[in-house]
């Protein structure tokens, strides 16, 4: 252990790593059953990128017309391209009801109906009687909805006293030699102190890594640090070729505009005002899937109809929409409309751009949160002492492409099942064992090498080159070349790590440092995503491969896995998809075609 | 009495000026407050001069233009950059707002970036906002009912009732609006300030809640409340548009037509 | 950074709890606010018809000897003391945050207030029931 660092020690039942919808509803989950719960998050809680959802959540309520559970979950089935496993998606879309109803009764000021029932809107890829008709299934608070429910699970959290750490950057997990996982070491911002906190259980809620993208909807904060603490503690992660652009990022600056808007009828044109979604999905046209929505934009695009004097956006239409429909139902993207894009909704059209925005891959984890390293005996088995949930997670519900309002679903499910996960796993201020004296001695090396880090390389600039590197040769269409020249141009800017140099050497707020940190974190997922993206020789969901148009049934119906060492050298394997559901009360979905 | 200078350890020394990079043609100058806890100096004002053809329209791309390619040190809270996660909020050419909102252009002259007045500074642009946050849980924020809510479908709420959390649920907790208010300048323990009493009536008008005696009875008190002199500076800076001190007003005028 | 006190921020925030009033003293700092624009107009205008014009002590003394301009005289002068305190208050309490001087100069204020309103209205009736 590096002189002059001091751990200061806890002990909980439960640690909870991020703040987000998953992180609360899990660690307030925790409290309420008893288990000594604390959560550490780098960020006060209602500032998580939750706080940035739009559109809504989905929930089969069927206040707006006819609508099943069973519907809701053939239509996440289709919307993954048959890459989710069907017993979670059973669980989540079952359990999607009772969670938004519970939401509702913490007090999430969800809009309403005439008749006082939760108001809910169409969104893309959400049908009613398999495929049929257009489902009005997503819960919505205006297009507020992440900021309402982030706030209420945070005012939940202090209703039930749970325990918080805030603005404490998690640095590593703390294994053991049996890969037991003991606890987190984590940073305090605020004083400059370092903590280890050794508990039964540590939940990772870290969000996803949308700022490996150079253009992303993600807040700055979005840099994965739990999927590359897994990996940094020899797990695998798992579908990180599986990267979401959101079709309506505002052209330039990248700020979400909701699938909301298209749901309350809002609709895409190119440059000759067509509506080409309807040639592009004739069925579902601009409430196909964000994938399909998405590639259709980048062939208009790049075929030379984009808008513009460079041809190189498209128009999102809300003009013709009645303004009290926009001033009571989208008032939020109007703001960011005005603010962002210098444009009045009510006159002229949103110039837009598909935009990295969700991360569908992660930490492997089974239904119940519990993380997974398969073996080549058991492609589930679990990792004792690790939950991961949320979007740091995959498991796997949004398969190879997720369905807008899934997301915020996903998080309270989960966090939800974590809890209950936990509660049975952990008896509340059950004993615990000791700590090998040198436990969190590699954190606290890592932190002391880049804190005086004194290379030539400026953090800011590594990160510049990274993102390019995503966004030039990961993105929307993909081919072996461009990700081959991606995979060389990665390995060469992570030779750079060892080349870094942070200025500020101070512990207190030091965020020169933490940006080092993420960027490390960044990193990792960047290679990551790379390699399965370059090893996966077919089409799937938002895996779009130029050199392999189609999906691959027979060789690829299974998730990637990767594991990364020290060293930036990656193992590959796959695990099979769970095509089995877990009740008899629905049938699995067998593989077909799909088609909006 | 009130300190109408400042303590010596707190006054503002001039610091380093940072020239305009070679072959700027589009230049502007940030003068921005700078502080830390580690080598007891004074705070100081840094000047950066920096090419607005190299950083993005708002004031937060020119914040991370600095720390990205001039002084990598320079410290700041921000994360959402698009004006929901309330993260950024600084005090930028004299206004309380939040800097990924605020469109250089606006600003005419240098700009001066300094953090949230009248709070605790950690570091830099960092301020301390814990004695707010508690302030936050003081007033219950959460739904307290007593009635249980229907098993198995929502509490019903008509599309009017759920008007009236209209510009009150938005909050984004910046904290603008609060550290504008003299009066909680003057009396930060034991004024709320208008982002908590704002807090307070999203609740007290919730139709779905039953505790909103117990919540006026909290708030009737000389200070939480009543050490609002309607002086408006909050709603005049909220950068979400929101109405603070209409809510305050709310709250008195319940107080006093629950007693005639 | 030196740590003054180990109390926890929410026992900062609760502090020594809700008082249970507040809403009294600003109810009637409006009322009286109130009460007062009328009170002076009519003063004003008899004053300034009697007195300024009349341009003699009997004058004056008859203003003060009609009952009514009496009664107005000495509403004014207790309902402008008891506003002119609860507004005096509210700035010790903005602006003083010494608890000791803070407290007598609320008391000093309350006396104050309360004996010149005191001796104006026993003024006020010595015309008025005097010869």
């Amino acid at each position: 252990m590096p002189k002059a660092y001091e751990f200061i020690d806890h002990t909980y039942d439960v640690i909870v790593v991020g703040a987000g919808g998953a992180g609360l509803r899990a660690t307030f989950g925790m409290a309420e059953k008893g288990l000594k719960t604390a959560c550490i998050t780098k960020v006060f809680p209602t500032r998580s990128h939750t706080v940035a959802a739009q559109g809504g959540i989905s929930a089969a309520l069927g206040n707006m017309g006819e609508d099943d559970w069973r519907w809701h979950m053939y239509d996440t089935i289709k919307g993954s391209d048959w890459l989710g496993d069907q017993d979670a998606i059973e669980y989540m879309c079952r359990e999607a009801m009772p969670a938004v109803i519970e939401l509702e009764h913490y007090g999430v000021p969800f809009s309403r109906t005439p008749d006082g029932k939760i108001y809910q809107r169409p969104f893309g890829g959400m049908t009613t009687h398999f495929g049929e008709g257009i489902a009005q299934r997503t819960c919505a608070a205006a297009d507020r909805t992440g900021h309402a429910i982030l706030h209420t699970l945070y005012q939940q959290s202090l209703k039930h006293q749970a325990e918080f750490f805030i603005e404490y950057f998690a640095i590593d997990l703390m294994m053991d030699d049996k890969g037991v996982c003991r606890g987190v070491v984590a940073w305090n911002l605020d004083d400059g102190t370092l903590h280890r906190f050794r508990a039964h259980q540590v939940v990772m809620a870290t969000g996803g890594y949308g700022r490996t993208y150079f253009s992303c909807t993600s807040a700055h904060t979005c840099t994965g640090d739990g999927n590359a603490m897994a990996l940094r503690a020899g797990l695998p992660l798992q579908d990180m070729e599986f990267i979401q652009f959101h079709p309506t990022g505002v052209y330039g600056a990248g700020c979400l505009i909701t699938e909301g808007v298209r749901g309350e009828g809002g609709y895409v044109t190119n440059g000759n005002g067509e509506r080409f979604m309807e040639r592009y999905a004739p069925h579902a046209k601009d409430l196909a899937s964000r994938d399909v929505v998405s590639r259709s934009m980048t062939i208009e695009i790049r075929e030379g109809r984009g808008c513009g004097p460079l041809k190189d956006h498209i128009h999102l239409h809300l003009e013709h929409l009645d303004p009290k429909v926009i001033h009571e139902r989208l008032p939020g993207i109007a703001e960011t409309a005005r603010v962002f894009a210098g444009v009045d909704v009510t006159k002229a059209p949103i110039p837009v751009l598909p935009t990295a925005h969700y991360n569908m891959g992660g930490i492997p984890t089974n239904f119940r949160a519990e993380v997974i390293n398969p073996t080549a005996s058991d492609p589930d088995a679990t990792v004792q002492g690790l939950m991961a949930i949320g979007e740091a997670a995959c498991v796997s519900v949004h398969g190879a492409n997720r369905l807008g309002s899934n997301s915020l679903l996903d998080l309270v499910v989960f966090g939800r099942a974590a809890a209950q996960r936990a509660a049975e796993l952990v008896r509340p201020d059950s004993p615990h064992r000791e700590l090998p004296p040198d436990m969190g001695d590699l954190a606290l090396a890592r932190l002391d090498r880049f804190r005086h880090a004194k290379g030539d390389v400026r953090t800011a600039d590594l990160r510049l080159e990274m993102q390019k590197i995503m966004q030039s040769e990961c993105t929307v269409f993909r081919t072996g070349e461009s990700l081959a020249e991606g995979q060389r141009k990665i390995r060469a800017a992570w030779a750079k790590r060892d080349r870094l140099n942070v200025t500020d050497t101070s512990l207190v707020w030091n965020s020169d440092l933490v940006e080092t940190l993420e960027l490390d974190n960044l990193m990792y997922q960047a290679v990551a995503a790379l390699d399965c993206a370059a090893n996966r020789t077919e089409s799937r969901g938002a895996h779009a491969r130029e050199d392999y148009p189609q999906r691959d049934d027979v060789n690829w119906l299974k998730h990637s896995t990767v594991w990364i060492d020290e060293k930036g050298a990656t193992k590959l394997g796959t695990r099979p998809v769970h095509l089995h559901t877990l009740t008899d009360e629905v049938k699995a979905v067998p593989p077909k075609a799909r088609v909006y | 009495m009130v300190e109408l200078t400042l303590p010596p350890n707190s006054r503002v020394q001039p610091g380093v000026t940072h020239p305009a990079p070679e072959g700027a043609t589009r230049t502007k100058t940030f003068k921005i407050y700078r502080w830390s806890p580690d080598d007891g100096q004074n705070p100081r004002m840094d000047e950066y001069t920096i090419d607005l053809d190299k950083c993005g329209p708002m004031v937060l791309d020119a914040m991370i233009h600095i720390k990205n390619d001039i002084d990598s040190t320079l410290t700041f809270r921000r994360s959402c950059r698009e004006g929901i996660c309330g993260s950024c909020a600084a005090n930028i050419d004299g206004t309380n707002t939040l800097s990924c909102l605020k469109p250089i252009d606006e600003i005419k002259g240098d700009v001066k970036i300094y953090p949230l007045p009248h709070m605790k500074v950690v570091k830099d642009l960092v301020p301390d906002l814990t004695l707010a946050y508690a302030q936050l849980a003081s007033i219950k924020p959460w739904l307290q009912s007593q009635t249980p809510p229907p098993p198995d479908r929502e509490r019903l709420q008509s599309p009017e009732e759920r008007a009236k959390l209209d510009g009150l649920y938005e909050c984004i907790l910046c904290f603008c609006c609060s550290t504008s208010c003299p009066s909680y300048w003057w009396n930060t323990e034991r004024y709320l300030g208008p982002a908590v009493l704002l807090q307070a009536y999203r609740w007290i008008v919730d139709s779905r809640d039953e505790m909103t005696g117990e919540r006026l009875d909290n708030l009737e008190d000389p200070f939480r409340l009543y050490r609002c002199h309607t002086i408006m500076n909050c709603t005049r800076t909220c950068p979400k548009g929101l109405n603070p001190a209409k809510a305050i007003a709310e709250i008195k005028k319940m107080m006093v037509t629950r007693r005639v | 950074m030196a740590i003054k006190s180990f109390r926890s921020p929410l026992g900062r925030a609760r502090g020594t709890g809700s008082t249970g009033q507040g809403t009294d003293h600003w109810w009637h700092q409006r009322l009286t606010s109130l009460a007062l624009i009328p009170l002076a107009l009519y003063l004003i205008g008899t004053f300034l018809a009697y007195v300024v014009w009349g341009r003699s002590y009997a004058s004056a003394r008859a203003w003060l000897h009609s009952p009514v301009t009496a009664a107005a005289v000495i509403l004014l002068i207790g309902v402008g003391f008891h506003h002119g305190a609860a507004g005096l208050q509210v700035i010790i309490e903005d602006y003083l945050h010494c608890e000791k001087l803070k407290i007598v100069a609320l008391i000093a204020v309350k006396f104050a207030a309360g004996f010149l309103a005191l001796i104006g209205i026993l003024a006020v009736l010595k015309i008025l029931l005097g010869a």
